[in-house]
């Protein structure tokens, strides 16, 4: 470059330093854009991993927007439900991705998934308590799922929903229900041989026996009795996993069938000289139950209180119609140990059996307020309790009357 | 018959389990019934009285069953284990009984099986047999008292 400007002449020092200032703004300007060109490989490269990233997870992942629209499926989710992406994305995921539930009833998005997740929530659906999808071939298999919010500067955008097929979980864990069942029936018989000797044995039938082996076969007898209900409630409990617990209800009397339970559980009840008093609201209506399940819930409510409240407390039941007519409703109340607090929400878990008690009484395999829960929770009905420890336990457990249309006067 | 009030009928036991077997006949025997015992269907349908065996009746395999069963005109109930030896089961045997007519279709049968399935439990009902106990629910003392009154009412209405 020659040092003299466009009209031939030198440049004067306010040129030159313009000419500089303007070399210094181009290369700025060059280093910029390689800056932006290096950065957008690097976005590149970044949406490149997470493309496969997403690509590879073997479990199906849909994003939505706020209103449930698809915007993105990998292509495990792809083959899991048999629709290709260009297939669905743009379509709501209410009608494309249809979940049902174990019985074949409709997940409801809008109530049981989007609005929980645009609130904020997670929704979650497990081995459990799956969620069945229904592929575009109408076929179905169980899934797990994952639902949750996608946050942008603090505001809900979307959602990511992540299937995963559990068919073979819930295969393996039909399998063990399977075995729980047939090994328990199989305990039944040499059950039977134990309790049908002792019971000939101690009838005197085969000779006159002396008092200490009196006793010592009503222990045998009273172990193995204790060994049928344990045998009974793990068929219980299978059966409700497999879900083959048929409820068959009928207009019950549900004062009568509570005044029967406690008639059987009254040598516990003497035995630890407990005052038990029923209050039962008169001409009460019919509910609708299954008999047998519901003594067996009433059972189990009503021994817990007798085996976990210390002698001489005391146990009150009262039955009575709801406010508003449509149900009856049983209280428990008793003055036993209680529930610690921070056990509370484990109390209707399989196989759980809550700290305090386990220290004073041995018997009890747990399964008895799961048992009491599922069964209710089947019968449209609610159970439910609150307690203090060392005070003690109320419970509630409230059906629904017949016909609650035409409510008694 | 003159030893009504003595002998007390005679009740038909299929089990298939040999010591819940035996102490169901002592138990029978010393409420003063006759007992008459098979661990299959397929046996109990070719049970064959030897008329001298007195109070022990032993079987044979004979092949004409359902005449043979005509022939046992004194059984006044049956007990019946549900799972048996062979293929049958309770309700098949029910079934075949119920299909051969004769006095045998009003026998009272009293199925106890281990088995509290509800839909078994059904399916015996539909086929007229409503008298189920669970094994290891149940005492002696109970089902053999019930098979007592039912032989009771029945020589009643005779």
């Amino acid at each position: 470059m020659k040092n003299v400007n466009a009209l031939g002449q030198p440049y004067s020092d306010r040129e030159l330093k313009g000419l500089k200032d303007l070399e210094i703004a181009q290369a700025t300007i060059l280093q910029t854009l390689q800056e932006n060109k290096r950065e957008s490989k690097n976005i590149l490269q970044k949406t490149a991993i997470d493309e496969a990233v997403l690509e590879s997870i073997g479990d199906g992942l849909v994003v939505m927007d706020k209103l449930g629209v698809i915007t993105y499926v990998n292509p495990a989710l792809e083959r899991m439900v048999g629709w290709t992406s260009d297939e669905i994305i743009g379509n709501s995921i209410v009608d494309t991705l249809i979940l049902e539930k174990e019985k074949g009833e409709k997940v409801s998005y809008n109530e049981e998934i989007l609005s929980k997740v645009l609130a904020g929530g997670i929704v979650v659906a497990d081995l459990t308590n799956p969620f069945y999808h229904v592929r575009k071939d109408k076929s179905t298999f169980p899934i797990s799922t994952t639902v949750s919010p996608i946050l942008l500067e603090g505001e809900i955008i979307g959602a990511v929903m992540t299937f995963r097929d559990i068919t073979k979980e819930k295969e393996i864990d039909k399998t063990k229900t399977e075995f729980v069942s047939l090994a328990s029936h199989q305990l039944r018989t040499p059950l039977s041989t134990i309790n049908w000797y002792t019971e000939m044995l101690l009838s005197g039938d085969v000779g006159v026996l002396t008092e200490d082996q009196v006793k010592y076969l009503k222990e045998i007898y009273r172990g193995s009795r204790r060994m049928v209900s344990l045998v009974n409630a793990l068929l219980s409990v299978s059966r409700m996993d497999l879900g083959t617990f048929v409820l068959e209800p009928e207009p019950t009397d549900f004062a009568q069938l509570i005044q029967n339970v406690i008639t059987e559980q009254q040598f516990h009840i003497g035995r630890k000289m407990l005052v038990v008093s029923s209050t039962f609201q008169e001409s009460l209506p019919l509910i609708n139950a299954d008999p047998k399940l519901l003594s067996m819930v009433v059972q189990n409510v009503l021994s817990n209180a007798v085996k976990y409240t210390p002698d001489e407390g005391s146990i009150d039941l009262t039955l009575a119609l709801t406010p508003n007519k449509e149900a009856i409703r049983l209280t428990i109340v008793d003055t036993g140990y209680g529930i610690p607090k921070k056990q509370q929400g484990q109390i209707f878990t399989k196989l759980f059996r809550a700290d305090n008690v386990r220290e004073k009484e041995t018997e009890g395999t747990g399964l008895g307020l799961y048992i009491a829960k599922t069964i209710i929770d089947n019968s449209e009905g609610k159970l439910w309790f609150e307690s203090e420890e060392n005070k003690g336990t109320t419970f509630y457990l409230e059906l629904k009357v017949v016909d609650s249309a035409h409510p008694p006067a | 018959m003159a030893t009504k009030t003595k002998q007390r009928g005679t009740v038909l036991v299929i089990e298939d389990e040999r010591p819940l077997l035996a102490i169901i006949q002592i138990k029978l025997e010393k409420k003063g019934m006759k007992v008459i015992t098979s661990r299959s269907v397929e046996r109990a349908f070719s049970i064959e009285i030897e008329k001298n065996a007195g109070k022990y009746i032993s079987m044979s395999s004979v092949e004409s069953a359902l005449k043979h069963l005509e022939d046992l005109e004194k059984v006044g109930a049956i007990w019946l284990d549900h799972n048996l030896l062979g293929s049958d089961n309770g309700i098949d045997f029910v079934t075949k009984l119920k299909a051969n007519g004769g006095h045998w279709k009003n026998i009272p049968i009293f199925v106890v099986s281990n088995t509290s399935d509800p839909a078994l439990v059904k399916q015996y009902a539909k086929l007229k047999v409503p008298n189920y106990y669970v094994k290891a629910e149940h005492t002696l003392e109970s089902i053999v008292g019930d098979i007592q009154k039912a032989l009771g009412s029945k020589k009643e209405t005779l």
